[in-house]
């Protein structure tokens, strides 16, 4: 057996569990075929399966524990089963497979607001905490150079947390901060709304923005440069 | 900066490194300054993330992360231990993992380069690469040995350091094989064989195959190349389902510490012996039975070294 058809078949078999159709674009005879039927059968095969599933729920866990930590146990096992059948689960790196399940997770509970927004909550938090590991404080001088436009940080976001708190408050996430996160000022606000698209410094500052609020949400990466 | 010439590519040790241990961010720092750690382990990917470039990803360098590492380990000579590379999979190894690697080796020298045999990943319908969740054993064939010896002969000329491969542990009583190869074993032989480069034994995976698929560890080692093995690794496990897992969960089992008795008089290019851990595990077990762990296998290696 072609060492590319025995990895493939032995992937699939672990990686689709609830699938039969593991054999596709393979070319295995008779015997080999019988391999692959035999092995699903045995006890290191269903343990080696086991092992692959709680791994795989291990790191989606891992990922969203105060999300899931709200859902009632049925129906957190529910999403991820849901999650790992899909074929999900198995990504080694940490953020990779973080913000994947916190996306679908999302997805899943947009209708119900308060889970929803711990659901960005702990997003916003895993993105900011991956950013600051690279994140550099950029010359804020380049503001002042003709068509220079800046955007909404790649690893900042806003969360109103109105569904959870009575008092409604609004917490930025930048990965610049060392606490990663601060409560905005009004200023602060407009600017991030008035950047849903990438924006010229001059128009903002036409519109009203100042450039000290600019300079500070630069330097915190809660806004970045844009080409 | 420590020195790293400790070995030249022919294999020979000039200067055994004695007892390792992994480096783990969350344990004390202190431990990496004490007499019981005289080399560290390093799995670059811990100190990395993860990145998408366009169609392809990237694995960088957390600059902290790097600089942290090296703060604690000073003193200490250093060999990677990677875990991503995936060296044999037949859709192709991951490239990222080499470019990051040669990042990291500009960064901070290492003595020797292993990796696990096994391939923990393949193509996808779309041809991108699907990771499996779980690292896999290789069949005993003629074209899996040539595959990993090519890639590892690559690496060994790469890097300009020994290259080692770790026996896994699996769980699969019955893998395909061709007779010129005969089984897993015999796979470790022809590798060495035919990419000239070495062996890291690990002795807790090959306990666990030995418990799992019923055979004499002691017999497995008598037929290996023990003049390639370069490291060896000693860890713990647990009992799950039936099966003893190779889950690097706590203290080493003592017939893994009568392998190391048995093995290291008959290894004599052996330049390191590493006392495995998860970094969930050590935090759980602690600095003190870290240590404990680490002297006697210090004490191991004495006897076989004449120190004190």
């Amino acid at each position: 057996m072609a060492l590319i058809d025995f990895q493939t078949a032995l992937g699939r078999m672990l990686r689709e569990q609830n699938r039969d159709d593991y054999r596709r674009d393979i070319s295995l005879d008779e015997g080999e075929s019988r391999y692959f039927e035999n092995l699903r059968d045995t006890a290191e095969f269903r343990f080696y399966a086991g092992v692959q599933r709680s791994w795989c729920i291990a790191r989606a866990t891992k990922a969203a524990h105060l999300t899931l930590s709200l859902l009632p146990p049925e129906e957190r096992e529910r999403l991820l089963d849901e999650w790992v059948d899909s074929g999900s689960g198995a990504q080694s790196f940490f953020f990779v497979e973080a913000e994947s399940f916190l996306d679908f997770i999302g997805a899943y509970l947009v209708n119900r607001p308060r889970e929803f927004t711990v659901c960005q909550f702990e997003r916003a938090t895993l993105r900011a905490s991956n950013g600051a590991n690279v994140f550099v404080s950029p010359d804020p001088a380049t503001l002042k150079q003709p068509d220079c436009c800046v955007r909404r940080g790649s690893y900042a976001a806003v969360v109103r947390l109105a569904e959870v708190f009575s008092d409604g408050v609004t917490v930025m996430f930048s990965p610049g901060l060392p606490q990663l996160w601060h409560e905005p000022s009004s200023e602060e606000m407009d600017l991030w709304e008035a950047l849903d698209s990438p924006t010229s410094v001059s128009t903002l500052l036409d519109s009203g923005h100042s450039l000290e609020t600019l300079e500070r949400l630069l330097t915190h990466g809660a806004i970045e440069y844009s080409d | 900066m420590p020195d790293n010439s400790v070995l030249s590519l022919n294999g020979k040790p000039t200067q055994p490194l004695g007892v390792g241990f992994p480096y783990f961010a969350a344990l004390p720092a202190d431990l990496y300054r004490s007499d019981l750690v005289s080399f560290v382990e390093i799995t670059p990917e811990t100190l990395c993330r993860q990145r998408a470039n366009g169609t392809t990803t990237q694995i960088e360098i957390i600059p902290d992360r790097i600089a942290t590492a090296q703060d604690t380990c000073a003193r200490l000579p250093v060999v990677v231990h990677g875990v991503e590379l995936s060296i044999g999979s037949a859709h192709g190894l991951n490239d990222a993992y080499l470019q990051m690697l040669d990042s990291f080796q500009k960064e901070w020298p290492f003595v020797w380069h292993s990796e696990h045999l096994g391939f923990q990943t393949i193509a996808a319908d779309n041809d991108s690469t699907l990771e499996i969740g779980v690292p896999l054993p290789m069949p005993a064939t003629v074209e899996a040995v040539e595959l990993v010896a090519g890639r590892s002969t690559a690496i060994q000329q790469r890097y300009s350091v020994p290259f080692l491969l770790e026996n896994p542990a699996h769980y699969f009583s019955a893998l395909p094989a061709d007779p010129e190869i005969g089984n897993e074993y015999g796979f470790l032989t022809a590798f060495t064989e035919k990419s000239g480069c070495y062996l890291l034994l690990d002795l807790h995976n090959l306990y666990c195959n030995a418990v799992n698929h019923h055979f004499d560890a002691r017999e497995v080692i008598d037929t290996l190349p023990l003049d390639r093995v370069i490291e060896i690794h000693v860890a713990g496990g647990s009992w799950r389902d039936g099966f003893w897992m190779d889950a690097h969960d706590g203290r080493v089992p003592e017939p893994v510490w009568e392998l190391l008795e048995y093995v290291l008089p008959s290894v004599p290019n052996v330049a390191g012996v590493v006392f495995e851990l998860l970094e969930d595990y050590a935090i759980r077990l602690g600095a003190p039975a870290i240590e404990n762990e680490l002297k006697r296998a210090w004490q191991i290696w004495n006897v076989r070294h004449g120190a004190n």
